[in-house]
C-alpha cells in the first residue's frame, strides 16, 4: 500500500467498524424489541449498516491486498477504531432510541462530506449509502418526536437515554489516525471537527424544537469539547457494566481503546470466524 | 445487422430472463439494475446497479447474470461488474417493472421522475395492490428485505408492502 493510502485505509476502517459494531448492537433487537413493527425497523438497520460496512471494508480489501471479511472478523479487539458509543450495550428501549438517531444524524453529516471524496468510488459508495441511510433519518426522527410528546414515561426514559448517548456521541467525530493526511489528500474533504460543529448545530436544533431539557443539550455543546462531564451519568445508559467508559466523554475508540462492553460484543460477533478462520457461507 | 449487434441484443434478450431473487416476477432488466452489456467479440462485459448496498441478493444476481449470458450463441467470456455509479434510484424501474411488482402484490414505488434525496420518503398513502385504494396507512419504514416498506389498507384490511422510493 503507497504511502498517501494509508490515510485513506485508516478512515475506512475507522467508519467502517462504526457501522459494523452498531449494526451489531442494532442486531441484538431482532426478537426482543418492545414492539414486532420496531423489532422489523431494527434488523433491517442492522442489515444496511453491516451492508455498509461490508462495502466499506471491500474497498478497504483492494486497498490493502486482503478480504473483506477477514477485515471485518480476525482482527483482535483493540484493532478495531469505532466509536464507543457503537459499542455501549442497548440497554433501555429508549437509550437505542437516543443512540440510533444521534449515530444516523452524524452519519449523515459525514457521509455528505464523503460524497466529495477524493477517492471517486468512496464518493460514489458514500451517495449510495447516504440515500438509504434516510430512511433510517426518518425512523429515527419519527420515534424521537412520538416519545418526546408521548406519555411521561417515556419522554422521562427518552431524557435519561439522551443524557447518556449524547455524552458519547461527540467521540463520532475524534480525529482518525492520520487525519490530516486524509484532509490535504481530500479523501476526508472535511476535517472531522467542523463535521462536529455541523453535529452540534443540527442535533441542538432538533432538541430544541422538541423542548428537551437544556441539560440534555449541554452534553452536546460545543464549548463541552472533550472535556469530562459529569462522569457520573456516563455509564447509567449501560446498566449492565461494570466498568467507567474509556475516556471522559466515549474517546479513545479511534485509538483502539475500548470498554469491556467490547469485549463481549467481539466475542459474540467473532466466534464463529474464529472457529472456522476463513470458512466461506 | 452486425455480428455485434446480434450478440447484444441476444444477451439483453437473455438477460430479461433473469430475475430478481427477492422479487421473482420482475427481470434484472425490468428493475433497472442493467447499466450496460459491452460486446467486443465473443467476450462480454455487464455492469450491474445494485439496488440497495445491504442486499444481500447481490452476489446471487451477479451469478444468475453470468450464467444467463454464457449461455447465449456466440459469447465465449462473460464478465459480470457491479457500479454504485450513478446509484440505482427507484425510477429506473421499467411500466412493465412497476406492473409486474404490482402483480406480485407489492405497490410500486410512488414517484416517476429522478428522486432528489431530500425528497426521498414514505408517501402518506401508498396504493394498495389488491384494491387501489389510497385510504392506507405506513405501519413500519421497514419490511423484510431492504427496499420494502410496510402498510396496512383501510379499505380492504389487507396489510402490504411497498417498494421504497430511493
Amino acid at each position: 500500500m503507497s504511502e498517501h493510502s494509508k490515510s485513506l485505509a485508516a478512515l475506512l476502517l475507522a467508519y467502517g467498524d462504526d457501522e459494523l459494531v452498531l449494526g451489531h448492537r442494532h442486531s441484538e433487537w431482532t426478537g426482543f424489541a418492545p414492539h414486532i413493527e420496531e423489532d422489523v425497523a431494527f434488523s433491517s438497520i442492522a442489515q444496511d449498516e453491516i451492508g455498509h460496512a461490508a462495502n466499506l471494508f471491500m474497498l478497504l480489501a483492494r486497498l490493502t491486498d486482503d478480504d473483506a471479511d477477514r477485515i471485518a472478523l480476525s482482527r483482535n479487539a483493540s484493532q478495531y477504531r469505532n466509536a464507543i458509543i457503537c459499542e455501549r450495550p442497548n440497554g433501555d428501549w429508549a437509550y437505542t432510541l437516543a443512540r440510533h438517531w444521534l449515530y444516523d444524524v452524524a452519519d449523515d453529516i459525514r457521509l455528505g462530506a464523503l460524497e466529495r471524496s477524493a477517492h471517486a468510488e468512496l464518493a460514489q459508495l458514500a451517495t449510495k449509502m447516504r440515500r438509504e441511510e434516510r430512511y433510517h433519518l426518518i425512523h429515527a426522527d419519527m420515534w424521537m418526536k412520538r416519545v418526546a410528546h408521548g406519555p411521561v414515561e417515556g419522554r422521562t426514559r427518552l431524557e435519561t437515554g439522551l443524557s447518556s448517548a449524547s455524552t458519547e456521541a461527540l467521540g463520532l467525530f475524534e480525529p482518525i489516525e492520520l487525519e490530516d493526511e486524509a484532509v490535504n489528500e481530500g479523501w476526508l474533504p472535511v476535517p472531522s471537527t467542523e463535521l462536529k460543529s455541523a453535529f452540534v448545530e443540527r442535533t441542538n436544533g432538533f432538541l430544541d424544537d422538541l423542548g428537551l431539557p437544556t441539560e440534555v443539550r449541554q452534553d452536546l455543546d460545543e464549548s463541552a469539547e472533550f472535556v469530562a462531564s459529569s462522569s457520573g451519568d456516563l455509564i447509567a445508559s449501560s446498566e449492565q457494566s461494570d466498568e467507567q467508559p474509556a475516556g471522559p466523554t466515549g474517546l479513545g475508540g479511534r485509538a483502539g481503546t475500548h470498554t469491556s462492553d467490547f469485549e463481549q460484543l467481539w466475542g459474540e460477533m467473532t466466534k464463529t470466524y474464529q472457529a472456522h478462520p476463513g470458512a466461506s457461507w | 445487422m452486425s455480428t455485434q449487434t446480434t450478440v447484444e441484443l441476444a444477451v439483453w434478450e437473455a438477460l430479461a430472463s433473469v430475475p430478481d431473487p427477492e422479487i421473482p416476477a420482475v427481470s434484472v432488466v425490468d428493475m433497472g439494475m442493467i447499466k450496460r452489456v459491452d460486446v467486443d467479440g465473443s467476450n462480454v462485459r455487464v455492469t450491474v446497479l445494485p439496488t440497495f448496498t445491504g442486499c444481500p441478493a447481490i452476489p446471487v444476481i451477479k451469478q444468475d447474470v453470468g450464467e444467463a449470458v454464457a449461455g447465449v450463441e456466440d459469447v465465449d467470456t462473460v464478465e459480470v461488474e457491479t457500479t454504485f455509479h450513478p446509484p440505482w434510484t427507484t425510477d429506473r424501474i421499467t411500466e412493465q417493472g412497476r406492473a409486474n411488482l404490482k402483480a406480485f402484490g407489492l405497490a410500486p414505488p410512488t414517484g416517476r421522475g429522478p428522486v432528489l434525496i431530500t425528497e426521498i420518503g414514505l408517501p402518506k398513502r401508498a396504493e394498495c395492490p389488491f384494491c387501489n385504494s389510497t385510504n392506507t396507512h405506513n405501519e413500519n419504514p421497514f419490511g423484510p428485505t431492504p427496499c420494502r416498506a410496510l402498510y396496512y389498507c383501510d379499505d380492504c384490511s389487507q396489510p402490504f408492502e411497498q417498494f421504497k422510493p430511493v
